[in-house]
């Protein structure tokens, strides 16, 4: 009954399904780091032959080197505002059962619901107003607007699983609040921290609706660039910064990885 | 179903404090108990954040609110006129029904394409489950305008597909594939449906697989199980992917900018309206539409979450 025919190719059936699936999700992809090493001035297949003088052409075009500067200035530092604010607020609100507690979590967290380029466009006016303008500051006002909701879930997540059980022992062992809180806790949650952290860093480093409306040319980060590139050129100069930023994420992917085993936290969430 | 709390309470504080992790988790987690707290986080902890996000995140979305009602300027007086356009003018309520059916498309399109996935990733993938998860989440690491470009690459006038259909005899002349609606949606599922694949595996892995046994051992055919026992159980899973991929659709903007095929959608009027027509009372306006679309689905989805959570425990 268990290996009947029918069942049989059902099964092989997904199995097809599946590979075509994944097919499509990478195909974009790779074809964009294949066409950054053509040697062709102008985007066209066959490839006749590899060069990396793209890669080049990205390094010497300032703008480029400008925009991944200042985005990864921005994904930085607007992560660690957010985990400033959020790991805090995470914490109170982490075990508390209140009516209001759960209403405040659900505020802090809207900020993923809103539409990005609404959020933009709102703010932009209200920090021009504010006096800050298409500034650096503006910028990550922003980032942290929407980076605060990843670090918030995901350290709620950890701490919410974790019995009270260790800070209790800490506090009749004779702990005070910050040493059960520096010693036991942080230690803890560090998981939910760093996963949260990394969320928010890749959603700044790739944020290109509410950047758009900060651009300026000291202010500008590499997607808004690239946006700007790609609507006069078709050249693979893009396909190789597109490179270049996948293996940034890539790389940092992996160091939290190695920092805290991602593994560990159970992919779907 | 819910058991009566009071007597729950009770039943806790003549409880011995728990030592062992497993059951202080277990009382921890039921809701509607207090926790007893020796190293209490002060709930003031809060403050930054909601303060934060209150100047820098509420307030501004107010101050848009309120720009949407005066299109002559705050000395203008108050005035409806911008709804009333949006709601009344055929071009805008185009533009309105264009979103609404994109990001439908998008959604429905998605949950048939997940759900096979999700379940090859929960029920038969096995040793390669965290290949799995890894292929699907890979691409959420790529820029979305490297995403769009790779699509302009797949399918311009001279790209791969046109050759690949060229070289097996079936088409003669290459096709225009930039042109057409289908490609928007084509690469706002690609971008959309790990969302949803992660929504329906999550709600899969927790079914209790005693009542497919059961029905299976009842008789019923695989087939059947799947209908009858395994899909209804999974719905709220759908649901909530379903909610999250139509919410994100509706907000996504560089997509369609890159590859609109005629698309008129919210985000990008307003793009336009900022960039071109600098009508910024009428944008905002278009922003508030966006901004309850997304309320609303954001209240859907709670409702979601919270059921599935008494369903859990």
């Amino acid at each position: 009954m268990r290996g009947s025919a029918a069942e049989q190719l059902a099964q092989a059936g997904l199995i097809a399904f599946t590979a075509g699936f994944f097919v499509f999700l990478m195909a974009p992809i790779l074809i964009v780091v294949l066409v950054s090493f053509s040697s062709l001035g102008y985007i066209a297949f066959p490839i006749p032959s590899y060069t990396l003088k793209w890669f080049r052409r990205v390094w010497e075009y300032a703008p480029f080197l400008n925009g991944l500067w200042v985005s990864i200035k921005l994904a930085v530092s607007s992560t660690v505002l957010a985990a400033m604010l959020g790991v805090p607020a995470a914490l109170a609100l982490g075990r508390a059962r209140s009516g209001w507690a759960n209403v405040l979590a659900t505020f802090l967290l809207a900020p993923l619901s809103m539409p990005m380029i609404v959020l933009g466009f709102a703010l932009l006016f209200y920090l021009s107003a504010l006096g800050f303008g298409l500034s650096f500051t503006a910028l990550l006002i922003a980032h942290t607007v929407i980076g605060i909701p990843y670090l918030l879930r995901t350290v709620i997540g950890v701490y919410r699983s974790l019995p009270p059980d260790f800070e209790e022992a800490a506090a009749i062992l004779g702990a005070g609040r910050w040493r059960t809180m520096l010693y036991v806790t942080l230690p803890l949650i560090r998981p939910g921290v760093f996963a949260g952290g990394l969320f928010a860093f890749l959603v700044s480093f790739d944020n290109l609706p509410i950047s758009y409306f900060f651009g300026t040319p000291s202010t500008s980060t590499l997607p808004v660039v690239m946006l700007s590139y790609i609507q006069d050129q078709f050249d693979p100069s893009i396909a190789a910064v597109s490179t270049v930023q996948m293996l940034l994420a890539l790389v940092v992917l992996l160091v939290v990885d190695r920092i805290y085993g991602l593994r560990q936290l159970g992919a779907p969430s | 179903m819910t058991p009566p709390q009071g007597n729950a309470e009770r039943v806790e504080r003549h409880l011995p404090p728990a030592h062992d992790a497993q059951s202080a988790k277990a009382i921890s987690s039921r809701p509607g108990l207090g926790v007893r707290h020796s190293v209490g986080i002060p709930t003031l902890w809060v403050a930054p954040a909601a303060l934060f996000l209150i100047g820098f995140f509420l307030l501004p979305l107010i101050q848009n609110g309120v720009r949407s009602f005066f299109p002559h300027g705050i000395d203008g007086g108050f005035d409806l006129a911008n709804y009333a356009k949006l709601f009344t003018d055929p071009y805008y309520l185009g533009v309105l029904g264009q979103t609404l059916l994109l990001s439908l498309m998008v959604a429905a399109i998605s949950a048939v394409i997940g759900y096979p996935i999700a379940w090859f990733m929960v029920r038969q993938a096995g040793r390669w489950q965290s290949l799995v998860i890894f292929m699907l989440i890979a691409p959420l690491l790529t820029s979305i305008i490297m995403r769009t470009f790779g699509w302009r690459v797949l399918l311009a006038r001279f790209g791969i597909v046109n050759i690949v259909l060229h070289s097996i005899g079936l088409v003669t002349s290459p096709i225009d594939f930039l042109r057409w609606p289908g490609v928007a949606v084509t690469a706002l599922i690609h971008v959309l449906v790990p969302f949803m694949v992660l929504a329906i595996a999550a709600s899969l892995q927790s079914i209790d697989r005693r009542l497919e046994e059961s029905a299976r051992l009842l008789g019923a055919g695989p087939l059947a199980t799947f209908i009858r026992i395994t899909l209804p159980l999974t719905l709220d899973g759908v649901a909530t992917g379903f909610i999250l991929v139509f919410m994100l659709a509706n907000g996504s903007f560089v997509t369609l900018l890159l590859l609109g095929g005629g698309w008129q959608t919210l985000p990008l009027l307003i793009f336009q309206q900022f960039s071109v027509t600098q009508d910024f009372s009428f944008a905002s306006a278009m922003s508030m539409v966006l901004l309850i679309a997304a309320a609303a689905c954001m209240f859907v989805q709670l409702r979601l979450i919270r059921r599935q959570g008494v369903r859990a425990t």
